[in-house]
């Protein structure tokens, strides 16, 4: 089967500095994919590229056989980009952001519905939605994003830092609601400097640092090939 | 389209919340506050006031400068005795005129001699009744004066006319523009347009300022609501998103600045200045002098305002992706702001046409200043420096949208930003 994303080669600069160096991955369909590294590695300029933010300065994505450069519109029709640090409009009533932003995706009005009914069952918030997102603790603002990103079962879900400075309670939801979305033939691309958390959520990993691609593969066998216990050791031994 | 007209909706009801309206109800409240202050003063001015007299003479003379002045709207109150105790009596009273006419006066006035009147002026703060009064008093003494020179030189010159002896040459004035001509004088015409001008450049400045206040704000807000690259990456072009920012940021615009004229309409209205005449209407020595503006003129001068729109709200709209919050926001107006207020001012106190070059040259490289002097120039005929104008700001406005759209479709959108320290990349 062909994966639903590939990266060929990837390099961004910004200026002199050199942030992608040439990074390599595929992402099969309904896996989850994680990109793991320290702070400045290149995860965010990766999954910004990937979402259409940035342009980069050499490489090839392509996605369900369309090409970044050529066509980002339908990237944008078939991602969907939970940033690090997100946030929902302030004013706004948190089923209404829900359905803003799946107006976008709907193709009418009935279809919007059902997008914010399962967001609506995504984020568990319930009654709460109904107050406006300025007023949502950090935890319940995730939730929202998280709930938006994954509403219209994208072809691939690109979360940057998913449980960023959430507790550990808000933090283990999260990761519930991601892993039990794949089970719909949801991709997950995500990223965290969070190894052990990366290590429970992944299908398959990749340790990425100062711009390039370490190694890759399954947790398992990134944990036999290094002798370690956990991702950590593994990252640890890997960058030595 | 659809998706478009989503997000416009969504942009509007952004930009009017909670603080607008409170501010723009705020507006309107205080404007009617003063204008019903103002016009209640007037009222005042205009209605009988009662005045203090003291008439140590009562000849003929005195008797009829009173009556004079019981047909000139005031209720005299008649004081007796010693000048001295009335002043003293009015003091602690609540008029606030006293008109002393000298015993003697009637005498000395009659044989054309030097004679006096004198009035007491009581202040007991600023209006414009208290004012009024004393200019009523002053010219009813200038009617006086002019009936008893009058009387004086017929008496004299008992075959002359004394309004020809006073003023033997008489002129009669002309206004010529272009082609035509009418009778009047330059300073009436000239009134009667800066009469006219006086509100344009308000709903002008107006106009510009909210609308590039408001669409910096929205991206700005964007920015430290930490949405804006959760909607960059939804399916909808990066030109409607730009398009949906500018179009929200100048309708709204466009509302707040109707809602100041709605307040302004209120306190000139009791200024004695007629809006409505003021926004296009004219008096019939401007109609005479083609000092009117037609449809046509009206369609040109729409098409400046809106070019000059246009390039406000892509200037803001750059300038609201340098700004990182609200606040740094707030303070990026301020050179949109300085350079709508050059021309406002310029517009209101001198003539472009008559300023030196390199000031002219400076004036008109503004692009803000083309709509300001457009209706001048359409009035007078300027028509070359008119298109010149919409020539100019088209460049102008072309260059900054494209490069608006360049900037909103590439990484600038997010890596732009206005600092004075060393430049840091998120990775």
């Amino acid at each position: 089967m062909a994966p639903v994303l590939e990266v060929e080669g990837l390099k961004k600069k910004y200026g002199s500095l050199e942030a992608l160096k040439g990074v390599s991955f595929k992402v099969e369909e309904g896996e989850i994919f994680g990109l793991i590294g320290p702070n400045g590695a290149g995860k965010t300029t990766t999954l910004r590229i990937i979402s259409t933010l940035l342009t980069p300065t050499d490489g090839r994505v392509t996605f369900l056989g369309f090409d970044l450069k050529k066509n980002p519109e339908k990237f944008r029709e078939k991602i969907s980009y939970l940033p690090e640090e997100a946030g929902a409009y302030r004013n706004m009533k948190g089923i209404d952001y829900l359905e803003f932003m799946a107006k976008f995706y709907a193709a009418d009005d009935s279809e919007a519905k059902k997008y914010v009914e399962r967001a609506v069952a995504i984020s568990g918030l319930g009654e709460r939605l109904k107050d406006k997102a300025g007023t949502y603790s950090k935890g319940m603002t995730r939730k929202l994003l998280l709930a938006r990103a994954l509403m219209t079962k994208p072809a691939l879900a690109i979360l940057d830092e998913p449980t960023s400075g959430l507790d550990v309670i808000n933090s283990l939801e999260v990761r519930e609601m991601i892993k039990g979305f794949t089970k719909e033939g949801v991709s997950v691309l995500l990223s965290s400097h969070n190894m052990l958390e990366v290590e429970f959520l992944s299908d398959r990993v990749a340790l990425i640092d100062r711009g390039l691609i370490l190694d890759s593969g399954t947790p398992q066998a990134l944990k036999e090939k290094y002798q370690a216990s956990n991702l950590e050791i593994v990252f640890r031994r890997a960058v030595q | 389209m659809k998706k478009f007209s989503h997000l416009l909706i969504k942009e509007i009801k952004e930009l009017i919340n909670k603080q607008l309206v409170i501010s723009l109800v705020f507006i309107l409240v205080i404007f009617n506050f003063i204008g019903n202050v103002t016009r209640t003063e007037i009222k005042k001015a205009m209605a009988k006031q009662k005045i203090a007299v003291l008439d140590q003479d009562q000849s003929e003379i005195s008797r009829n400068i009173i009556g004079a002045l019981n047909m000139a709207n005031f209720i005299i109150e008649e004081k007796t005795g010693e000048k001295e105790n009335v002043v003293q009596e009015i003091r602690n009273s609540n008029l606030d005129l006293l008109v002393v006419i000298p015993q003697g006066f009637g005498q000395l006035a009659s044989s054309f001699q030097p004679a006096e009147v004198e009035t007491y002026s009581f202040l007991r703060g600023v209006s414009i009744a208290g004012r009024s009064k004393s200019e009523v008093v002053k010219a009813l003494l200038n009617s006086t004066n002019e009936y008893l020179s009058n009387q004086y030189l017929k008496k004299k010159i008992p075959d002359a006319d004394p309004k020809l002896l006073k003023a033997p040459i008489k002129n009669r004035e002309f206004v010529v523009v272009r082609d035509r001509q009418a009778e009047g004088s330059s300073g009436l015409v000239i009134g009667s347009l800066t009469a006219q001008g006086f509100i344009l450049p308000i709903i002008l400045l107006y106009i510009v300022i909210w609308s590039t206040q408001m669409v910096i704000t929205a991206i700005a807000m964007e920015k430290q609501n930490k949405t804006l690259e959760t909607l960059l990456t939804v399916p909808i072009s990066r030109g409607s998103i730009v398009a949906a920012k500018m179009l929200s940021a100048g309708l709204v615009g466009l509302l707040a600045a109707g809602i100041y004229m709605v307040g302004f309409r209120n306190f000139f209205s009791i200024s004695n200045i007629d809006v409505s005449n003021a926004l296009g209407g004219a008096t019939p020595i401007l109609k005479q002098l083609g000092l009117t503006i037609n449809t046509q003129g009206y369609i040109l001068f729409g098409v400046s305002l809106f070019l000059t729109i246009l390039f406000a709200l892509a200037l803001a709209t750059i300038l609201g992706v340098l700004a990182e919050d609200y606040r740094t926001a707030q303070s990026l107006t301020m050179p949109i702001v300085f350079l709508v207020l050059v021309p406002y001012f310029i517009s209101l106190f001198a003539d472009i046409n008559t300023m030196s070059l390199p000031a002219k040259i400076l004036v008109l490289a503004i692009p803000f200043s083309h709509p300001f002097f457009a209706m001048q120039n359409i009035m007078f005929g300027h028509m070359n420096m008119l298109w010149l104008g919409i020539a100019y700001n088209f460049l102008f406005v072309a260059v900054m949208l494209w490069w608006t759209t360049r900037i909103f479709a590439t990484d600038r959108v997010l890596t732009m930003k206005l600092k004075w320290r060393k430049k840091k990349v998120v990775l």
